[in-house]
């Protein structure tokens, strides 16, 4: 194998000077040649690596570092080409035990005094430790494909097992995006009738007409061209869980079919005459306020309280701003996997936007905004410009507040800066310029809630 | 007798667990060989066990490999040399005349593997070409 000197790139250190510097850091440090040849190579590398400095010396760098990214999307090359410099890029390395290590990269240039280039540096740093944490802590927050950390949720997810296996009706309550479709299949992968269909039906994508057909299947000869029997929803949710969204839509006369279905458990398919019982759980969602229609006679009662077996109230994403962080992260690794990206995530700029925002579209909305901005990001976070310009526009909108007295003024002023700096009280209070326990006094006299 | 490698253009690819090429070689009792290049289908360990399975692979000479990945492998009765580097000609030709624990063909820091986990056991069973 070739064998390198190492290259003494710092003026007037001799070599073992430059040992003792690369060595005394605690992130692994590696220089290459023009030619991928490592010409120095410190401590922390050769516990990372588990590669002697002896071994790693002359070597290309792709044999010792054995990254998954070497062969197709080298970052030293990159480095190498466009100048640039790559930093905090997370890779899988497999050190020389077969130990696959996530590690943290960065890359920069390498040259002399007269700035030749000398070939470029990496240095890189094992981040298993807080990878393992992060999963601990995602694992915590992840429940069923759902992520939340707030207290109503968490209480929720104690619950959801318990729910499960009942095989009693529940109804789902909660803003369009808040996750309603996702408990519904919590609740069907976790019960006994996980085996069995889970079938969803949007009540109000469907017209009235078509919708009892739909649910309950039809006879030949039911009506013109039905030539054949077909299978309702209900069939084919035989043994499984049923999931009607959007059930406050629903008109009169076919609130009165479900309350049959439901009191009785069975239905007669369109144009039959034999009533099939059924065995489906049946799990509703709506994203109104039943009871108060109820009140209003714009539902059955007796519907109500035949679905209302057990009430989940999912709170909207503006109730639960301690998740958004969670989700922002949550979703930009997704979609960093679905679109082979690398955004390393947002900057703080653009998180206080996003805390400070009310999203009526709850989660759904907060994952179009970075799905948004993952197509506007040509760099590694995802900054202020990228974000939708309605964001700023309720900014404004809250602090243009007119017409109201100092007290409410003050609430808004201070919630508004409270969420921009992500709750984080000694931060706000050297924004106002007020020391912390002043605001804390305020906080407290204004009836401030932290989440 | 059939034999993996996996491969990157013209040598074998550093990491086997984000490979994307594999090369089948096949040979018969004259000894004449068959390269078959395949494609990973997935990066998931064990569809890439299965792949390698259903190929009737019987060696398995790799770049550097996780533990876990490696166990899977060998689990299925497959023989894995893994921490390899070189060209695949030489590679290929090391494996028939037994040379693969030679200091050239394994990465650097990682000559153990080359004459431990993946040679264990398999002295004089190495090689069934000759």
């Amino acid at each position: 194998m070739k064998s390198i000197r190492p290259i003494n790139f710092f003026s007037g250190n001799s070599g073992s000077d430059q040992n003792i510097i690369l060595d005394s850091i605690a992130d692994g440090v590696f220089t290459v040649d023009k030619d991928w040849r490592i010409t120095s190579f410190n401590r922390a590398a050769e516990k990372i690596t588990g590669v002697s400095r002896n071994e790693a010396l002359g070597q290309l760098c792709k044999d010792v570092l054995k990254a998954d990214i070497c062969e197709r999307n080298c970052c030293l090359m990159s480095t190498m080409k466009t100048g640039e410099q790559i930093i905090n890029k997370k890779v899988y390395i497999i050190n020389a035990e077969g130990r696959k290590l996530p590690i943290s990269i960065s890359t920069a240039l390498l040259r002399n005094k007269n700035g030749k280039l000398l070939g470029a540096v990496e240095t890189f740093r094992d981040i298993s430790i807080e990878e393992d944490l992060r999963k601990v802590i995602s694992q915590k927050y992840n429940f069923a494909d759902i992520i939340s950390k707030n207290h109503k949720m968490l209480q929720l997810f104690d619950m959801i097992p318990d729910i499960a296996a009942g095989g009693s009706a529940v109804l789902i309550e909660g803003e369009s995006g808040t996750g309603k479709e996702l408990i519904a299949r919590a609740l069907h992968n976790l019960s006994s009738r996980k085996k069995f269909p889970f079938v969803a039906v949007n009540c109000s994508a469907i017209p009235d007409t078509l919708l009892e057909s739909e649910l309950f299947g039809y006879k030949a000869g039911a009506f013109t061209d039905a030539k054949k029997d077909k299978p309702g929803r209900f069939k084919m949710a035989e043994n499984g869980t049923l999931f009607l969204d959007e059930i406050g839509e629903v008109t009169p006369s076919m609130q009165v079919k479900f309350l049959r279905v439901l009191q009785e458990k069975t239905y007669e398919p369109l144009g039959g005459t034999q009533s099939i019982q059924h065995n489906v759980r049946i799990v509703a969602a709506t994203n109104k306020n039943l009871e108060e229609m109820v009140k209003q006679g714009h539902f059955r009662e007796d519907l109500f309280y035949r679905i209302n077996v057990f009430k989940i109230i999912l709170p909207p994403l503006r109730e639960r701003l301690e998740d958004i962080p969670l989700l922002i992260d949550h979703y930009v690794n997704r979609f960093n996997t679905l679109q082979k990206k690398n955004i390393e995530g947002i900057d703080e700029g653009a998180m206080s936007v996003l805390m400070s925002y009310q999203y009526p579209g709850n989660v759904r909305e907060l994952a179009n905004i970075i799905e948004r901005a993952f197509i506007l990001c040509k760099t590694g976070i995802i900054e202020k410009k990228h974000l939708p310009e309605n964001l700023f526009a309720s900014q404004t909108k809250e602090s243009n507040a007119e017409g109201e007295s100092l007290r409410d003024v003050e609430y808004k002023y201070l919630l508004n800066i409270l969420k921009q700096n992500n709750w984080n009280c000694p931060r706000t209070a050297r924004e106002l310029g007020i020391h912390k326990s002043t605001l804390y006094r305020k906080i407290k006299s204004l009836g401030l809630q932290l989440p | 007798m059939r034999l993996a490698l996996s491969v990157f253009k013209n040598c074998i690819s550093t990491v086997f667990d984000s490979a994307d090429q594999l090369l089948i070689v096949e040979t018969d009792e004259v000894t004449n060989l068959k390269k078959i290049p395949l494609k990973f289908v997935s990066a998931v360990p064990l569809e890439r066990v299965a792949q390698l399975k259903d190929n009737d692979i019987d060696v398995l000479i790799c770049g550097a490999i996780s533990r876990q990945m490696q166990a899977l492998i060998t689990s299925q009765g497959i023989v894995v040399h893994p921490f390899i580097r070189g060209e695949v000609d030489s590679i290929v030709s090391a494996y028939k005349n037994n040379q693969l624990e030679q200091a050239i063909f394994s990465l650097p820091g990682c000559r153990r593997h080359g004459t431990g986990v993946g040679f264990r056991g398999q002295r004089g069973k190495r090689c069934r070409w000759r």
